[in-house]
């Protein structure tokens, strides 16, 4: 039942191999830096999104066409997010959360698409995102406020012998919360996609089950219908949770104490 | 509508105030249905976080969970302290979870509360 497989879909294959670190040159040792199918849809996402504002902001039409409407649109999107969350001064970090955004959402996208892959289902993909959030959070923390910055850790108002307790609880907080962005995503990708196989798979199962089954199979195909339009949204959203946690944290760097 | 400029050529308010009073009547017309617009979009907005503030909460507090008793095992791992790093680290990271959720709700009352400008979100009285 290959064609049944609800993980089959998340497969890793290596299209060719740029060059192999390490390992005694036998097959599957060493770190191998390959160019995957993984690796080819983060460059469609990319290029989909860059080109796309490329080509339709090329006229840069003080009345924009339809195309440029939707760039423009996009940008005035991101940009009330990132106001609204981090404050004007948030919008200096604007370039990386729209970066972020249309990634997530391409990628998310794409994955509904048949036969592509949803890079996001991967969890290296998702931690990978998320710890680039953090280092930048902590490294442009430290660099505006100095020391100032573990004033985050260290709530205001709070008698001394309390703080032996909370700032470790504070500590905590703030290490989850990569953990909380990555696992979000990644999670609901991965879960998502699963149940829509499943529920795909059912109908093949059913239908070669004779006439009864090809009846039967009506409902899970109802249900794979629904999944996809709920996967849509699922899409969206994560894409959409993703910068609004972002640019949170990334007010928390610009002004640490609370 | 379309005619009455020239028809009218002789006294010059008539065509500029009608034509403008036109205007200013499809320009209303034009907010409005953007208004309308608006209101469903805000509704797909409030309807779509609402989904996603409930994924925030619950990954939030499982996460903080996962983190402190990760890091506890890993101190015990390293100090050969089995098993009370562990669970200090547990407890503690319970207590940041629910922080964590408590964080978050302050968030979504403050957007409730209409307060727009995040800048100067209040954060929980801690």
């Amino acid at each position: 039942m290959a064609g049944t497989d609800p993980i089959h879909q998340f497969n890793i294959n290596t299209f060719f191999t740029f060059a192999t670190l390490g390992g005694d040159g036998t097959k599957g040792s060493g770190v191998e830096f390959a160019f995957t199918n993984s690796a080819l849809f983060m460059i469609l996402a990319i290029g989909l999104v860059g080109g796309y504002l490329i080509f339709s902001t090329r006229g840069r039409g003080l009345v924009p066409n339809r195309l440029q409407l939707v760039s423009e649109l996009s940008y005035e999107f991101v940009a009330n997010v990132v106001r609204n969350s981090a404050g004007t001064e948030g919008m200096r970090f604007f370039p990386f959360v729209f970066t972020l955004f249309s990634f997530l959402l391409i990628g998310n996208l794409f994955g509904i698409m048949p036969y592509f892959f949803t890079i996001t289902s991967h969890v290296i993909i998702c931690v990978a995102l998320a710890l680039l959030v953090m280092t930048i959070v902590i490294a442009y923390g430290f660099m505006r406020n100095g020391l100032g910055f573990l004033k985050l850790f260290v709530p205001s108002g709070i008698p001394g012998p309390i703080l032996i307790i909370v700032v470790p609880i504070e500590i905590l907080s703030f290490i989850s919360r990569p953990l909380s962005l990555s696992l979000r995503l990644f999670g609901n990708m991965l879960a998502g996609h699963i149940v829509l196989k499943v529920f795909a798979g059912f109908v093949v199962m059913l239908s070669s089950a004779g006439i009864i089954g090809i009846v039967g199979s009506v409902l899970p195909l109802g249900m794979t219908v629904a999944l996809t339009a709920l996967e849509l949204l699922v899409a969206g959203l994560q894409a959409f949770v993703f910068t609004i946690l972002t640019c949170v944290y990334l007010n928390d760097a610009i002004h640490p104490g609370h | 509508m379309a005619k009455s400029p020239q028809s009218q050529r002789p006294e010059p308010e008539g065509p500029a105030t009608s034509s403008t009073s036109d205007l200013a009547e499809r320009i209303a017309r034009a907010k409005k249905g953007s208004g309308a617009a608006q209101a469903a979009q805000s509704f797909r907005q409030r309807e779509l976080t609402g989904m996603g503030r409930a994924f925030r909460f619950a990954s939030e507090f499982v996460a903080a969970i996962i983190v402190g008793a990760l890091l506890g095992y890993g101190i015990d791992a390293l100090l050969g302290t089995k098993p009370w790093a562990m669970i200090v680290l547990l407890l503690l990271g319970f207590a940041a979870g629910v922080l964590n959720v408590m964080r978050a709700a302050a968030d979504v009352n403050a957007e409730a509360a209409g307060g727009t400008d995040a800048g100067i979100v209040p954060e929980d009285d801690d």
